[in-house]
C-alpha cells in the first residue's frame, strides 16, 4: 500500500486514529501493492504500452514499477511521489540499473501534478487512488496530463464502506488506508466524469487475499519483535485473529477487494 | 460397414503430452525415450523398453504446481572444471560432463557401505555387510580436492554412507573438509553413535565453529512405533531422542530428515515440524518421499508420494500455520525437484504466546525468483539473498544463511515507521528462523534426464567424478563404484515395484535384482536411438 500520497489533509480525511500512517506503513510497507509485479505487468499489457511511450507513474513509491516499464516495455517513465525518501530511492535504483536516461522522478502531489497538459501517452496509478482525499480533483489532474487517445490504468482497493464488517474497524490503521476506498463502479464514474471513456474493468480479489496474508504475517512479526511498542500505538494483538477473519469474509462476500480500471481519453 | 453399424468416431486421448525426454529402463538400465503427460491433474512419466515393455510413474501430484514451477528456473553456473567428456550423452557420461547445466551446491562423500542398522528402506543398500568398502583418509582428501577444484570455494560437503559415524576416521574427514575452502559440513547419520557416545558427540560439537559449521543431518521419520519398525526395522524413538539431546548439549544444530511413505508416516509431517520447532537443537526439517532406488518395500509407481503431496499434507495438517503457497520451488536445481520455505518463530508451539510466520508471506518471493517473467530484479541484493536461501546448499546454523535472511528482510520497505525498524527486527530474529525442505529424488521409474542435467547435489566418487545424486542411485553408477571399490560383482538394483514382482529376486544386500532368466549374459537388446550415431531412418 502506498502511503506516500497521504498529505496532511489526507491523513485528516481518512485516519480517524491518532497514530495514522506510521502504523499503516509498518503493517503494509511503503511501496507494496497487491498483486506484485505480476499485476503490474497485467496493467501494462492492458495499456498496450509501446517503446518510447511517455508514461507517468502517479505515487510511484520506490520506482519498482517505473523500472519494470522502462526495461520490459522500453517506456520513458516519469515517477511522481509525495515522499522525498521514496523519490531518492527510486533515483538510485534507476541509476544502478543503468536506465537513468529513461527514468526521472519528482516530488509532487497527485492533486496538483507538476506537468503540462497532454504530456503523457499513458498514466498509471497503483494502489494509491483510494487514498487521495479529493478524488475528482485527482481524476481531473490525471486526465489533464494525458494526451488525447492516451490511456489511464488504475489498480486499487475496492470496498463498499457501508457494508464493511464492524470487527474491521478495530484494525484502525488498516481501515485508515481502505476507509476511503470506493466500489469499482464509483472509480469508473470518477474517471468518466473527468472526461474519460472506461474501456475495461476487472476484479483481482486474490491480490487482496494475499495482502491480508501479508498483514497477518507482519502483525505476527511485530508481536514477536516489538510487541510493547506497537501495543502502545493502540494495536490490540488479541483482536487480530477476529479482524483478519472478518477481512477474509469481507473479501469472500465481495465487500472488499482489488480491481483494475482502464480508461481512454477521447480523441 | 453396413447401415446398422454405428460410424467410428475419433476419440481424444485422456492426457496432455507436455515433455519429451530420456530416461532408463528400470530393469535393464538401457537408455530409453520418455514422455511426460498430464492426466487428471497429475503428472506422469512414461517410457518403453524394447525388452521389458512399458513403465509409468507419478512424478508430481499437482499438475498446476508442476507447470507453475517452471518460472523458478535459474540460469545455471558453470563449474571451474569438468571431470568427464561428452561421449554418449546424458545420463551415460557422468560426470560432470561439459553439458551439465549446473555446478555442485552440495557434494556428498559416502565414506563406507557398512551400517549399524539394516533398515528395510535404504537407497544406499547398506547394512551389516561383509563385502562392502570404506574409504581411506587419503581417498577422502582426494575427493575433497576434486570438489574444491570444481567449485573454488565450495558451499557444503555432506558425509554419508553407510553410516559415516562408525567410520574410524570420520573426525579426520571433518577436519580435512574444514581445512579446505568448504563453507559447511553436514554429517548424515542415523544417530545411534551420537546417542550412545557422548564423547564422540562432543568431538563433533567441538568442530562446529563460527565460519566452519558442522550440522547433523539426522534420519528422523516420525513418532509412531509402526513408522520406525517399517522404515528402520527397529523402534528407534528413545535413541533419536537421546541423540538430539546430546546434540543440543554440545551445541550442534540438527536437520530432521524424514523418509516419507504413503499410508505409513505421511500423517506425521505436522508433528515432526512442531517437534523440530520445539527442540533446541533442531533448525530445519527435510521431508523426502521414500526413494525407490536401492532397498525399499514394495510400492506402486503410479501412486507414489511426490513433492506436491507433501506440501498439501503439511498445509492440511497445520492449517493454522501453512498454506501450500508458502512453499517455493528451488531455482538452482530443476524446480520440480525441491521446494523450501522459511519460518520465523517465537516461543513454544502449544503455548499461548507462540508465534509463527512463513517468510514468503512477508515478501513477494515470486517477484525475485521468477526468472522467466522477471527481466527486472527489484533489488539485486535481495534476489541474491533469496537465491542462497532457496538453494540446495542452504543450511541453518551457518553465518551465511543468517546473513541472507537479514538481507532478505531489507525488502520489507517500512524501515523506522513508528520507531520500529521491521527489517532490523527480523534480522535479529534470524537465529529463530526455521527451514522446511521437501525433496523428491528420482528413482529408476521417475528418472528424467532433464532434471539430472541441472542437478546440483553431487556424489563425489573415489575415482574423482562428480555424479548427480539421482544418476548415482538410479542409473547404475552406485553399482559400478561399489564393484570397483569392493572387488565384488554387483548386479543392477531394480525397483521393488508391485508390477515387477514376477521377475524380481533378492540381492545379497536386501534390495531387488532381476531374476536369472537364462540369458543374463546377453547385452541389453534395446538401444536408444538417440545420440548413438545411427541414421534417423535406416534405408
Amino acid at each position: 500500500m502506498t502511503t506516500a500520497p497521504l498529505t496532511p489533509d489526507a491523513v485528516k480525511a481518512c485516519c480517524a486514529a491518532a497514530y495514522g500512517s506510521d502504523l499503516v506503513s509498518l503493517l503494509l510497507g511503503d511501496a507494496y501493492h497487491p498483486g506484485g509485479l505480476a499485476l503490474t505487468r497485467e496493467l501494462a499489457g492492458a495499456l498496450s504500452l509501446r517503446p518510447a511511450d511517455r508514461v507517468l507513474d502517479v505515487a510511484c513509491g520506490r520506482g519498482t514499477t517505473a523500472l519494470l516499464l522502462a526495461q520490459e516495455y522500453g517506456a520513458r517513465v516519469e515517477g511522481v511521489d509525495l515522499a522525498a525518501a521514496n523519490v531518492a530511492v527510486a533515483k538510485d535504483l534507476a541509476e544502478a540499473a543503468g536506465t537513468a536516461a529513461q527514468l526521472s522522478f519528482s516530488i509532487g502531489d497527485a492533486e496538483a501534478l507538476p506537468y503540462p497538459d497532454a504530456l503523457f501517452d499513458a498514466v498509471i496509478c497503483e494502489c494509491a487512488f483510494c487514498t487521495f482525499p479529493a478524488k475528482p480533483t485527482a481524476a481531473a489532474e490525471l486526465t489533464r496530463v494525458l494526451r488525447r487517445g492516451g490511456r489511464i490504468g488504475i489498480t486499487d482497493v475496492v470496498a463498499e464502506p457501508s457494508r464493511l464488517p464492524r470487527e474491521l474497524t478495530g484494525l484502525t490503521a488498516w481501515v485508515a488506508c481502505v476507509a476511503d476506498a470506493r466500489p469499482l463502479d464509483e472509480y469508473a464514474a470518477l474517471l468518466t466524469d473527468a472526461g474519460l471513456r472506461v474501456t475495461r474493468t476487472g476484479q483481482h480479489n486474490d491480490a487482496m487475499s494475499r495482502m491480508i496474508d501479508q498483514l497477518e504475517a507482519r502483525l505476527g512479526v511485530l508481536r514477536m519483535t516489538a510487541r510493547a511498542r506497537v501495543e502502545s500505538l493502540g494495536m490490540d494483538f488479541s483482536k487480530a485473529p477476529a479482524m483478519l477473519a472478518a477481512a477474509r469474509t469481507a473479501v469472500a462476500d465481495g465487500v472488499l477487494g482489488y480491481a483494475m480500471v482502464i480508461a481512454e481519453k477521447r480523441q | 460397414m453396413t447401415a446398422t453399424e454405428p460410424a467410428q468416431v475419433k476419440r481424444d486421448r485422456d492426457e496432455v503430452f507436455v515433455e519429451f525426454t530420456k530416461s532408463i529402463c528400470p530393469v535393464c538400465k538401457v537408455v530409453v525415450d520418455g514422455q511426460v503427460n498430464i492426466r487428471a491433474d497429475k503428472v506422469y512419466l512414461r517410457k518403453r523398453c524394447k525388452e521389458h515393455g512399458w513403465f509409468e510413474a507419478l512424478v508430481y501430484g499437482d499438475a498446476q504446481m508442476y507447470l507453475e514451477s517452471a518460472r523458478f528456473n535459474k540460469p545455471g553456473t558453470i563449474p571451474l572444471t569438468f571431470q568427464t567428456e561428452v561421449k554418449d550423452g546424458c545420463p551415460s557420461d557422468c560426470g560432470l560432463c561439459p553439458e551439465h547445466k549446473q555446478h555442485a551446491c552440495l557434494g556428498l562423500i559416502e565414506v563406507n557401505t557398512g551400517c549399524n542398522l539394516d533398515c528395510p528402506i535404504c537407497f544406499a543398500d547398506s547394512g551389516h555387510q561383509p563385502d562392502g568398502y570404506s574409504i581411506t583418509l587419503e581417498q577422502c582428501e582426494a575427493m575433497l580436492d576434486v570438489f574444491v577444484a570444481s567449485e573454488g570455494e565450495a558451499e557444503v560437503v555432506m558425509f554419508s554412507g553407510g553410516e559415516p559415524t562408525i567410520h574410524k576416521d570420520i573426525l579426520a574427514f571433518i577436519d580435512a573438509a574444514q581445512a579446505r575452502p568448504i563453507k559447511a559440513v553436514n554429517v548424515n547419520t542415523n544417530g545411534l553413535r551420537l546417542a550412545s557416545d557422548k564423547r564422540f558427540a562432543a568431538e563433533v560439537g567441538r568442530r562446529n565453529v563460527p565460519g566452519r559449521p558442522v550440522n547433523i543431518y539426522l534420519q528422523f521419520d516420525g513418532f509412531d512405533e509402526r513408522t520406525h519398525r517399517e522404515i528402520r526395522g527397529r523402534d528407534l524413538r528413545a535413541i533419536k531422542s537421546r541423540a538430539l539431546d546430546n546434540c543440543a548439549e554440545v551445541g550442534l544444530t540438527v536437520t530432521l530428515v524424514a523418509a516419507v511413505e504413503k499410508d505409513l508416516n505421511i500423517h506425521e509431517l505436522g508433528d515432526i515440524i512442531e517437534f523440530g520447532i520445539t527442540h533446541p537443537a533442531v533448525r530445519s526439517v527435510s521431508f523426502q518421499p521414500v526413494t525407490h532406488s536401492g532397498r525399499h518395500i514394495e510400492f506402486d509407481p503410479l501412486t507414489r508420494l511426490t513433492n506436491s503431496d507433501i506440501i498439501h499434507a503439511i498445509a492440511a495438517q497445520r492449517p493454522q500455520w501453512f498454506q501450500a503457497s508458502d512453499f517455493f520451488p528451488v531455482p538452482c536445481c530443476f524446480p520440480t525437484c525441491r521446494s523450501i520455505t522459511y519460518l520465523l518463530t517465537e516461543g513454544t508451539p502449544g503455548q499461548p504466546d507462540f508465534g509463527l510466520v512463513p517468510i514468503p508471506r512477508l515478501l513477494n518471493v515470486a517477484d525475485y525468483l521468477d526468472y522467466v517473467t522477471n527481466r527486472v530484479a527489484p533489488d539485486p541484493a535481495v534476489r541474491e539473498a533469496l537465491e542462497k536461501l532457496w538453494s540446495a546448499s542452504a543450511s541453518m546454523g551457518t553465518d551465511s544463511t543468517s546473513a541472507k535472511l537479514a538481507t532478505a528482510a531489507a525488502a520489507l520497505d517500512c524501515a523506522d515507521a513508528c520507531g520500529v525498524n521491521l527489517p532490523e527486527a527480523i534480522a535479529n530474529l534470524t537465529d529463530q528462523a526455521f527451514m522446511i525442505v521437501i525433496q523428491d529424488f528420482l528413482d529408476p521409474y521417475t528418472l528424467n534426464v532433464k532434471q539430472l542435467m541441472k542437478c546440483c547435489v553431487m556424489e563425489i566418487t573415489p575415482d574423482g567424478r562428480l555424479i548427480p545424486f539421482c544418476a548415482y542411485n538410479s542409473v547404475g553408477y552406485r553399482e559400478q563404484v561399489r564393484a570397483q571399490m569392493s572387488g565384488v560383482a554387483i548386479a543392477d538394483v531394480v525397483p521393488n515395484a508391485a508390477a515387477l514382482q514376477p521377475i524380481l529376486t533378492l540381492s545379497p544386500y536386501g534390495s531387488k535384482i532381476a531374476a536369472a532368466d537364462g540369458h543374463q549374459d546377453r547385452k541389453p537388446v534395446a538401444y536408444d536411438a538417440t545420440n548413438v550415431g545411427d541414421r534417423a531412418v535406416d534405408r
